[in-house]
């Protein structure tokens, strides 16, 4: 059997009705996932609210919106403020590349590995915080992103940190989209993640206009580690979850990224060898197949979606709406 | 207003022209049924809706997914962390109020946090006076006395026997620990099997009270300290473990207001004590509405302090829709006037005095009708909240919706407030609702008249349920969970 996935690239300034058919498209998923032990211990509205009001005010205003264009209810609100949000994990590669020519442009290179039931698959440029201040990023958890790029110039993209901790904080989606929003470089990017509570532990690269990056490491029980990892995979600094590291092949994937890095491979390597095993992972039905792969070049605010034999670009001036269908050849 | 109130029509004009949003939340507007007439900007914000949507100043925001509520305090902690309660609190803006039935410490911070004033003393106040141990301690202080007591740590049977030995209170005890539900923690010791019984109960208490056991009818009579005085309601008689009623026994399952329920000097000495109690409470810190029960001994005509109340209660409904409130005002008004920070002088004796008189005080009873079944199923079918008539052959049908019970034309009539509706969960000594009628629901032996029990069979009639289907067991409520009144 084989799985299809589509990919919409949707261009909405702020808030509105193509925003409202994604929440309607997705909201019964998630609403469930949310609820799923339940309700207990997830937070209250009033908690929610305090929550997004105190660590994240500058996105208050969107959220007041979205939860409006969502119905207004309770449980819609307190999902979107993704304050302590059930566990979840997920796989994932990041790597930053500095031309070693010293010709090219910086790219922070990433694949997404999840499960193709739970990618929303929209690619969405927004204008939500800050008019002048484009953000163009594969959203998640409705108003989340998982990668993306902003005017201004920061790329930034996550990964799960393989550990199973979790605490009080907020859902990483949210947490990145908060920087895409408010931080204009990657020095404004780390001094956001020192700050907000995150609820698990997730490695979160970083790459701006002027070539400056890190690997962050946030998680709910440690101060925030500002690292100089160019690659990483689903551990940080060594494996803690090793069933999730076995399953995921973080080790091996690591390696081969570092690999090339170490190298100095050129871009086209790099980008190839993310769609190529072990980097490339074929788990769809088990949940972690590598969905798409990203290319975001901050300078020119360009970014590439890549697959096997496929390949789409956009970039935050010059942002097209489309679609794409994507098959997974998964075999039982 | 800057102008101090010093007389009643000051104070109905005051609250006529009330513009502070305040609130009464709760499971349900029950305890303060009415109190929306004589208050503007007076609106309920409740769990169940009693009324399906047609009270006009009961606001239910939709169920949201929460953890199992094992208190009133619960309930009321989730109403002020919903969202739609929140919105109308900020929407309708001013400067809110909050009053409630129950409350505690994470109750007053969630009300801060939403900016609003919590008119009544500090939970932390209101659960050192609730103790039934401080009852006796500040009724001591105010000369308002308990039945002969002793208030001890117990250890054993054999010691039970020497501190009662020593407090002369006979070999026939009543044991109350210090926080409890009316009928769930007293406990009745004449032998040492009793005592074994609830053994674990007493021993584990740092301190029980101990009390002689007296020949003794229950009373119960609502009162407000103020600054000007504290004004006392009528004294009620209360409904006591009908099992018709309630599974219980012991437990409280209603009142009847009557001139002449109780002899002149009862009346009187009850009204004396409450207001010495009142005062006393006054210098405990402690000030507003408060209910106080009390123990008339049979067989010499004493009046003895039974508990404090430090809240509004069950009985709120009688006293502030009997004759004098409409009269004069509820006696909640004055609670709110206490707290509203107006500068105020009444004179709280002559209103006293006027209260007392016995045409100031008509007849009503109010019954509690709780599922006596030993089962639990899902409501199908359930009597509406409305007025309902009786027929000359004892059944009893909807005779049309309203809201307040001085609606009700005659004894044949009655007002049905309805708790558990359709798709809730019926299980042994869950709330179905609450029965008010004109004229009395009990006999001259304090039995329920053959009148009121037509009405609690004709309302128990208007109920079908189905048995639940397994899979619902995991949300469907333990028996005897919690009382919602």
């Amino acid at each position: 059997m084989s799985i299809n996935v589509s990919f919409h690239a949707v261009s909405e300034d702020q808030p509105g009705e193509k925003w409202q058919a994604i929440f309607n498209r997705s909201w019964p998923g998630y609403r469930a996932w949310y609820l799923r032990s339940g309700a207990v211990g997830r937070p209250s509205y009033l908690e929610s609210r305090r929550a997004i009001r105190e660590h994240m005010p500058e996105l208050v205003p969107t959220w007041e919106r979205l939860v409006g264009l969502a119905g207004g209810g309770d449980v819609e609100a307190r999902f979107l403020s993704l304050w302590c949000p059930p566990p979840y994990i997920a796989g994932c590669a990041q790597a930053v590349w500095i031309d070693p020519a010293g010709t090219q442009e910086p790219v922070l290179l990433r694949n997404y590995d999840f499960a193709p039931a739970l990618l929303e698959g929209d690619w969405m440029a927004t204008r939500w915080t800050d008019p002048r201040n484009r953000v163009l990023a594969m959203g998640d958890c409705l108003w989340g992103a998982l990668d993306g790029v902003n005017e201004a110039g920061l790329s930034a993209s996550l990964s799960f940190g393989g550990r199973t901790v979790t605490g009080a904080g907020f859902g990483i989606p949210l947490v990145l989209r908060y920087v895409l929003e408010v931080a204009h470089s990657t020095a404004e990017a780390i001094a956001l993640l020192q700050r907000v509570p995150v609820h698990m532990s997730y490695s979160v690269t970083l790459l701006d206009r002027s070539a400056d990056w890190a690997t962050v490491f946030v998680a709910p029980d440690r101060a925030t580690e500002v690292t100089r990892h160019k690659a990483v995979t689903n551990f940080q600094h060594a494996v803690e979850w090793p069933e999730h590291a076995r399953a995921t092949h973080s080790p091996q994937r690591l390696a081969a990224l570092q690999q090339q890095i170490d190298q100095r491979a050129p871009l086209q390597a790099l980008a190839d060898a993310l769609l190529r095993a072990p980097l490339y992972q074929s788990s769809w039905l088990r949940g972690y197949g590598t969905l798409y792969s990203a290319l975001y070049r901050p300078l020119s605010g360009q970014a590439t979606l890549l697959w096997p034999g496929d390949s789409w670009a956009q970039s935050v001036t010059t942002f097209e709406e489309g679609q794409r269908k994507v098959v997974y050849p998964a075999y039982t | 207003m800057s102008n101090k109130i010093k007389s009643i029509s000051d104070l109905q004009l005051m609250f006529h022209r009330n513009e502070r949003p305040i609130y009464f939340i709760s499971a349900t507007n029950f305890n303060l049924l009415g109190i929306d007439r004589w208050v503007n900007r007076f609106r309920y914000i409740s769990y169940i809706d009693c009324f399906d949507g047609r009270h006009p100043n009961v606001f239910v925001p939709s169920e949201s997914p929460h953890a199992e509520f094992s208190s009133i305090e619960d309930i009321n902690n989730y109403l002020l962390q919903h969202k739609e309660v929140i919105d109308l609190i900020e929407r309708r803006g001013g400067k809110p109020v909050a009053t409630f039935l129950m409350f505690d410490e994470k109750t007053e911070a969630l009300a801060e946090e939403l900016g609003m004033d919590v008119w009544f003393p500090p939970a932390k106040l209101r659960q050192r006076c609730d103790n039934k141990m401080e009852t006796v301690r500040i009724g001591n202080k105010a000369g308002v006395f308990s039945v002969p007591n002793a208030l001890e740590k117990v250890d054993s049977y054999q010691h039970l026997m020497q501190i009662a030995e020593r407090n002369k209170l006979g070999r026939d005890l009543v044991v109350q620990s210090a926080f409890g539900d009316s009928g769930h923690t007293t406990f009745f010791i004449a032998n040492e099997d009793d005592f074994n019984k609830h053994k674990d109960e007493i021993v584990n208490d740092p301190e029980v009270k101990i009390m002689k056991r007296i020949n003794c009818r229950g009373a119960t009579l609502e009162a407000c300290a103020t600054q000007s005085g504290t004004l006392v309601g009528p004294l009620l008689t209360e409904v006591v473990g009908a099992k018709e009623l309630t599974p219980y026994k012991g437990g409280w399952c209603g009142n009847e207001v009557f001139p002449g329920a109780f002899s002149e000097g009862v009346r009187q000495k009850a009204r004396d004590m409450a207001e010495r109690f009142g005062n006393q409470l006054l210098q405990e810190g402690y000030r507003g509405y408060f209910d106080l029960d009390f123990l008339i001994d049979q067989d010499n005509g004493e009046v003895y302090l039974g508990e404090l109340n430090p809240r509004i209660c069950g009985a709120s409904p009688m006293t502030n829709h009997a004759a004098f409130a409409y009269a004069d005002a509820p006696l909640f008004l004055f609670h709110l006037l206490e707290f509203s920070g107006v500068p105020f002088d009444l004179n709280v004796r002559e209103i006293n005095e006027r209260w007392a008189q016995p045409h100031f005080i008509d007849s009503w009873s109010q019954v509690v009708i709780k599922y006596t079944e030993d089962k639990v199923d899902q409501v199908t079918r359930a009597p509406a909240t409305g007025i309902y008539r009786l027929s000359e052959d004892g059944t009893m049908g909807y005779q049309r919706y309203d809201h307040e019970r001085r609606a009700i034309d005659s004894e044949r009539e009655a007002f049905f407030l309805r708790i558990t509706g359709p798709g809730d969960y019926r299980y042994e000594g869950a709330d179905l609702g609450i029965l008010i009628t004109r004229g009395r629901s009990m006999d001259d032996n304090f039995k329920l008249n053959i009148r009121a029990r037509d009405w609690i069979r004709g309302i128990k009639n208007h109920y079908d349920g189905k048995p639940i289907v397994t899979t619902q067991h995991a949300v469907a409520p333990a028996p005897g969970s919690f009382k919602i009144l």
